[in-house]
């Protein structure tokens, strides 16, 4: 999967499952509360029937002439009465519990008013613990439906994703074919320029054209840079590596000469602080590719007569120029596949996602600052 | 400090005691005499009242009323009740007393004093 796909598809998912479960969360939750409710109006209705059948034997013990009246008590619930005031008269509840009291969380209340007042009651307040085994049960089923929703709806919506993003897969894989065929077409020709020029070069015929050849020199060592950039891309790290040492110190130099031709025609002011001995375990074409976009990126997007900064380090190489900069808004999505923020230089837009690459690979840590008008720095440190 | 707590404690114990002794002694002597006499079924009477009035302050309140003015229509009986039992006169105690009695009254023939749990 592409990683543009792969963040589309994250994006999507992320919304569609937060509402969808978000919404399915508050019918669930308005689920469990009806029925919780319902629950506890069933309890209660057992609670009523107790108290039916309290009152009526306290009906009997008024009409008791015995000198004890016992009390009617039930192991399921307990009771007590209280007269028209309120006032606590007898029972099996705490005598600290008054009418007005009876909201405690775990026991369920339940008042009925007796009439005519027999034993001088009013109220009878009848109490039992609430019964938490139907109510865990439905949280479980509550719980198990949001799990098994999320499920659901989480495959439907990778489906729903994959479906959304095609065409931008179909697209991004167009390219890259049409990438893949250029960059084959390009080979022969690129190769026929540049070995006919290093004729012309060696045989000395190239006095009174020298101007014009060299433009053409450029032009085909650009094309021929484009061409290893694609190639590398088309690889797409599917090629073997050779991890040696690498004098780093050494290659910046001999890409400096080759972007020579280049710099000299931009008229850019080259200044460079390079630290001998630089070794670093890469892969040469790893390094070269690093090292020919990040220049070659500093002389496209520098301005005529600008300077052009390459500071070798033994923690870091940087790369700056004092071209037109990078807007704040575009500076985290110009390492983009295909994104460039000038239309006005040509290129693919795929150098500093090459250098992401190689980045990534050797676990470098990359950085770039702009200041929009005034330039831009590159930093690779190679240590974390 | 505590042998002074518990001499003051037993003496409002003992006064308390003194004055249900004293009121139901009026109470004897003024009401349950003639009661007792004519058969009048008393506990019968204050389960009425507790029927209809339901607290203590409510019945000696109710007692006092139909006490100062004992008619047929103020009585909590039913008017079956005086065809067996004469309208009884009016007492001639003064207020303070009658209220003593009524008391001592509501007191003797308590159901709720009755009421007890069984041990389960």
């Amino acid at each position: 999967m592409l990683p543009s796909e792969k963040r589309s598809l994250v994006r999507f998912l992320a919304i569609y499952l937060l509402s969808t479960l978000l919404l399915f969360a508050l019918a669930s939750w308005i689920f469990y509360t009806a029925s919780k409710h319902d629950i506890i109006a069933r309890q209660k209705e057992s609670l009523a029937y107790e108290a039916d059948r309290i009152v009526s034997q306290i009906r009997a013990l008024h009409r008791s002439t015995a000198d004890t009246l016992f009390y009617p008590q039930s192991s399921i619930v307990k009771s007590a009465i209280y007269d028209l005031d309120g006032n606590y008269i007898f029972g099996t509840l705490p005598q600290e519990q008054t009418l007005k009291n009876s909201r405690k969380n775990l026991m369920i209340y339940y008042t009925t008013a007796i009439e005519p007042y027999y034993l001088g009651a009013a109220y009878l307040l009848v109490a039992a613990p609430v019964q938490t085994a139907p109510i865990a049960t439905l949280k479980t089923y509550t719980w198990w439906f949001m799990a098994a929703a999320a499920a659901v709806f989480s495959v439907l919506g990778y489906v729903l994703g994959r479906l959304f993003t095609a065409p931008m897969r179909n697209s991004i894989e167009t390219m890259n074919r049409f990438i893949q065929d250029t960059t084959h077409e390009l080979n022969t020709p690129i190769s026929t320029i540049l070995t006919n020029i290093e004729m012309i070069e060696t045989f000395g015929k190239h006095h009174e054209n020298s101007a014009e050849l060299q433009r053409i020199a450029i032009a085909s060592e650009t094309l021929s840079r484009i061409y290893d950039d694609l190639t590398y891309l088309n690889l797409n790290h599917r090629y073997h590596r050779h991890i040696l040492p690498l004098d780093i110190s050494k290659l910046v130099q001999e890409r400096l000469i080759y972007f020579e031709a280049m710099i000299h025609a931009k008229g850019l002011n080259v200044t460079t602080h390079i630290a001998s001995h630089v070794i670093l375990e890469m892969d040469k074409n790893d390094a070269i590719r690093l090292i020919d976009n990040l220049i070659s990126n500093a002389i496209k997007y520098n301005r005529p007569q600008g300077v052009l900064r390459i500071v070798l380090h033994k923690e870091y190489f940087s790369v700056s120029d004092t071209g037109s900069g990078i807007a704040k808004k575009d500076i985290h999505t110009v390492m983009q596949r295909f994104k460039r923020i000038e239309n006005r230089e040509g290129g693919f837009g795929i150098g500093l996602d090459i250098v992401l690459q190689v980045v990534h690979h050797y676990n470098f840590d990359f950085s770039i600052q702009s200041q929009e008008y005034h330039g831009t720095e590159v930093s690779i440190r190679w240590q974390k | 400090m505590a042998k002074i707590a518990l001499c003051i404690s037993m003496m409002i114990y003992c006064l308390q005691a003194e004055i249900l002794h004293v009121n139901r002694d009026i109470l004897q002597r003024h009401c349950l005499t003639c009661h007792q006499e004519q058969k009048i079924p008393s506990n019968l009477i204050y389960k009425r009242y507790l029927l209809k009035y339901s607290t203590q302050a409510r019945i000696e309140a109710a007692i006092f009323s139909y006490l100062k003015h004992p008619e047929q229509q103020h009585s909590i009986m039913p008017s079956a009740f005086f065809l067996k039992f004469p309208m009884k006169a009016s007492l001639s105690l003064d207020d303070a007393t009658l209220k003593r009695a009524i008391k001592a009254y509501v007191s003797e023939f308590s159901l709720q004093k009755r009421l007890r749990l069984k041990k389960q």
